[in-house]
């Protein structure tokens, strides 16, 4: 006979065993559920997409993060958006019936709102079927933003332009959560019917309609919010081509057609090289084009340039370190890449990157000749050759190339341009003005990688060859931003690139009242900021087109920075997606809410993946 | 039978005793392989001894003038090449061993600079540990009670964060500060980084030295005879145990080339001069473009070095004290 004590100890024995067996099945559990891709009809059209973060949320307003941006375009929509193939980009209505009426003031605007629009269908309206459309959820939407208690990323879009609304937001500083009035009127923000918003401005704003184009300006349904709750960032209940159906954290989300989508069709014109490029041949067809979309999220490159070469993923950035292997000779794909069938996208970015100079400092800034002697010294083409693996074209000036503003003949008159005999002149004449040799001059840059070191030992070289001494700097980002800021500094590498399609922001990197941030070269014009002043607040029209112009004369005959050069951008995808035309204002440049537009032909990916798995 | 001398022949000859320096540099000249790795170690101090003199002379040796483009960007490693120079209408030839970088620069005169960089961190690096650690470890173990306390609590504190994090936490505050207006930036933020945070491990083994021979005959000799405090750590017992900061300092000193590759790696390092950690950092990017031969050229350089490092310092270990052999 066992005693008692020592068979009550093998009892426990037991039953720690059998519970460590019973956790050891649960772990395995999420493993024996059904794979969701199983249910996948033959003849859908899918989409295999990547994100490079995690997805922090699906509510417009809390949207802070380009991932999040990406994705959740394609639940909601906004009431304009760009025209899909024209260049330079066009605005045209998406959820709005036309373009805005506005004031001549340019203080009202009077938007009507498409009819037979609905929102996705969800538990959250009665019998679960999404309802129309209507511009107090427009109203409702802002007014959101405005709430304190939301802690929305984007009310800096609204603070201090719409009347009454900065008042609104005052108000909900002193209700607790949950208790904000929305039905409380703002004198600047309301319908008029159920048709039709008005926007009222505290003063002119001629870019509120990019704004009007941007996702966290997307209607909001208020039995959504009210029903989910805090969780409504889980759940996107919008009016867009794509409903979530799932969301594994991390992992994926899958997203299908919508099924009452309205009558949306492919745009039938473009520009004259898209027919070539195939990008017309779906011209008419109603959008969505794909059924189905996966996102998988894959933080590292490494993992995510496999999963395209596996043909997992349809689309994809290059990596740096893959850069060689995809790309060659800066343009045009490799022979291997040639081989897989693989696409490369190469398009103008709206940016431009210069080498700005401290007009404040006293060597720099009341030396003309030397800021020229600069300008003619920098070997544009060699430095987009060298450094930029021919990922760039030269800048003569700061409005980029594909921006309405761009001056085709400026090439011919900017003194940006490379002359070493013209350079070496103007440095005679700045050492006469200075009373000496130019002492060491000091070059900065705010990022500490080897592209950056380069860069600056590229301009340095190329300023020792005219006979100037450089002494370069390489910062991490907060130190960076402290001697612009205090104004510590004498040259520096840094660029600028736009949002939305207005050369309004370039011209803001000149303004003297944004000295030291972002008008680091403390360029001041009281010319230049009476033509900025002007145009901020001027409607889209040719006059605006020539004052941008104008502004950049008196900062070309200034020079308070040698422009360098405009970025181009690529990405690459496999042929059997089609109809991808990228985006150059949006970080990801597939753009966001454009997934409606592609479409994959799934024999070519069937072969792909049986001659490369 | 051997013939053993007699006590009387003995006494009558002085037997002159070898010192413990003597008896090591006997030992070492024994070890043909540790004089080849000495040279090569010579090798390099030597000629980051030139091109430091170069510097501060102005001499313009041609050979240490690596900002002088000497082919087109890119160049191959190979013995006849053609190009044009900038500013220049007619062509010239031309040839490397190492090929040339983004801007026409001979990677193998940045290479030979790059010796510099890497000995002068090391040599500094040391030098500031050294002074560190050393007086802080004779110290401690002399005086033991709280002065011991406090000290051993500090090198404990600082050896429990890891080592690089700290380096470059170090190397990043004190980057862009002026002390005694005096601007620390580039390579000087390093050297001075690494030499404020690896003081631990000379500063432990001079404190354990310390204890075990405060209590010799030649210490109490000393007390008894009246010395300070400070005369008999200082002139007594450090230069007895000299020897084991030579080792260390040898050992040691291929760390700090390599923390130096890896600071310049994460562009903490120099940024306008070249160093072999920003050449392979720059590498990094140029592989994609087949550019192999500037990573191979510095990883060759510290290759050579580290390991005839690695085998003199085990060498001197071995010949100074051969009581810490591991073998």
């Amino acid at each position: 006979m066992f005693p008692e004590s020592l068979k009550a100890r093998c009892l426990s024995r037991i039953v720690v065993s059998r519970l460590c067996w019973l956790g050891i099945l649960l772990l395995f559990l999420p493993a024996c559920k059904k794979d969701d891709h199983s249910v996948l009809s033959p003849d859908e059209i899918i989409l295999n997409q990547r994100i490079r973060s995690k997805i922090q949320t699906l509510d417009p307003a809390d949207v802070g993060d380009t991932a999040s941006h990406g994705v959740c375009s394609e639940f909601y929509e906004s009431l304009y958006s760009y025209h899909y193939l024209r260049r330079p980009h066009e605005i045209v209505p998406e959820l709005a019936a036309t373009m805005p009426e506005i004031s001549e003031e340019g203080m009202l605007y009077r938007i009507p709102i498409k009819q037979g629009i609905y929102f996705h269908d969800d538990p959250c309206f009665p019998d679960a079927k999404g309802r129309t459309l209507t511009a107090h959820d427009f109203v409702y939407a802002f007014k959101r933003i405005a709430n304190v208690k939301v802690l929305s990323k984007s009310w800096y879009i609204f603070d201090g332009r719409v009347l009454g609304l900065d008042d609104f937001r005052e108000y909900t500083k002193g209700c607790s959560k949950g208790q904000v009035d929305y039905s409380r009127p703002v004198d600047g923000l309301y319908a008029e019917d159920d048709f039709t918003l008005v926007i009222k401005l505290q003063r002119p704003w001629p870019q509120l309609i990019y704004w009007l184009a941007f996702l966290p300006t997307a209607p909001m349904a208020k039995e959504a919010v009210d029903y989910y709750g805090p969780d409504i960032v889980k759940h996107p209940v919008g009016t867009g081509p794509y409903i979530l159906k799932q969301w594994h954290r991390g992992i994926y989300l899958e997203a299908v057609r919508n099924p009452n989508y309205r009558e949306v069709f492919y745009p039938s014109e473009g520009m004259p090289e898209d027919t070539a490029a195939g990008l017309l041949a779906d011209a008419g067809k109603r959008l969505p084009l794909i059924d189905r979309v996966f996102w998988r999220v894959v933080v590292e490159d490494q993992p995510r340039w496999l999963l395209l070469m596996r043909g997992d993923i349809d689309i994809n950035s290059i990596p740096k370190d893959n850069f060689g292997q995809a790309v060659s000779m800066g343009t045009d794909l490799t022979d291997e890449m040639k081989r897989r069938r693989m696409q490369l996208k190469l398009f103008d970015e709206p940016s431009t990157f210069w080498m700005g100079m401290n007009m404040n400092d006293p060597i720099l800034g009341q030396n003309k000749p030397l800021r020229y002697a600069i300008n003619h010294a920098i070997d544009r083409e060699k430095f987009i050759d060298i450094i930029l693996s021919s990922k760039g074209k030269c800048a003569y000036g700061f409005i980029p190339l594909i921006m309405a503003g761009y001056d085709e003949t400026i090439k011919e008159w900017s003194p940006g341009q490379f002359d070493p005999q013209k350079a070496k002149a103007y440095l005679k004449e700045a050492e006469q003005l200075h009373g000496g040799p130019i002492p060491k001059l000091r070059l900065a840059i705010g990022r500490t990688g080897t592209v950056q070191k380069q860069t600056l030992q590229f301009l340095a070289r190329n300023l020792s060859e005219i006979g100037l001494e450089v002494e370069t700097e390489l910062y991490d980002w907060p130190t960076y931003l402290e001697k612009m800021r205090n104004g510590s500094h004498q040259m520096f590498f840094s660029g600028w690139m736009a949002d939305y399609p207005d050369v309004e922001s370039f011209l803001s990197v000149f303004y003297s009242k944004n000295a030291s941030w972002p008008n680091s070269t403390n360029f001041n014009s009281p010319e230049f900021d009476a033509i900025y002043e002007r145009v901020s607040v001027m409607p889209d029209s040719p006059e605006r087109m020539e004052l941008y112009r104008q502004a950049q004369r008196i900062v070309l005959e200034e020079m308070p920075c040698a422009f360098t050069y405009h970025r181009i951008g690529y990405i690459i995808h496999h042929d059997w997606l089609e109809n991808l035309k990228p985006d150059p204002y949006k970080a990801d440049a597939t753009g966001f809410g454009h997934l409606k537009y592609y479409t994959v032909d799934a024999a070519k990916r069937d072969t792909y993946r049986k001659t490369f798995k | 039978m051997t013939d053993l001398p007699t006590p009387t022949e003995n006494a009558s000859e002085s037997v002159k005793g070898r010192s413990l320096w003597a008896d090591g540099i006997r030992r070492l000249r024994k070890r043909g392989f540790a004089r080849v790795c000495f040279v090569i170690v010579l090798i390099y101090f030597a000629l980051a001894g030139l091109i430091f003199l170069d510097e501060v002379f102005g001499w313009n040796i041609p050979l240490f003038d690596w900002q002088e483009s000497v082919g087109p960007s890119y160049q191959k490693p190979c013995l006849e090449y053609e190009w044009m120079p900038e500013g220049q209408e007619v062509s010239q030839k031309g040839w490397t061993i190492f090929g040339t970088d983004f801007l026409g620069q001979s990677t193998f005169r940045k290479i030979l600079y790059g010796t510099k960089t890497s000995i002068m961190v090391a040599l500094f690096a040391s030098v500031i540990s050294l002074l560190i650690g050393v007086p802080l470890g004779a110290v401690a173990g002399y005086c033991r009670g709280w002065v011991d306390d406090a000290i051993v609590w500090l090198y404990t504190t600082i050896g429990t964060i890891p080592g690089i994090i700290l380096i470059m936490a170090f190397a990043v505050v004190l980057r862009s500060q002026t002390f005694f207006g005096m601007e620390i930036k580039g390579i000087t933020a390093v050297y001075v980084a690494l030499g404020l945070t690896s003081w631990v491990g000379i500063c432990r083994l001079i404190r354990g030295e310390i204890i075990k021979r405060k209590e010799s005959e030649y210490v109490l000799a000393a007390r008894a005879l009246g010395c300070s405090n400070g005369r008999i750590i200082f002139l007594h017992l450090l230069p007895n145990v000299f020897h084991i900061i030579i080792i260390n300092f040898s050992l040691r000193f291929v760390g700090f080339i390599h923390a130096e590759v890896i600071l310049s790696f994460l562009g903490l390092g120099e940024t306008d001069k070249p160093s072999w950690g920003a050449m392979i950092d720059a590498a990094r990017t140029e592989l994609a473009r087949n550019v192999w031969w500037e990573m191979a050229a510095a990883t060759a350089a510290i290759f050579f070095i580290s390991l005839a490092l690695n085998i003199f310092g085990d060498a001197l270990r071995d010949c100074l004290d051969p009581k810490l052999r591991t073998d």
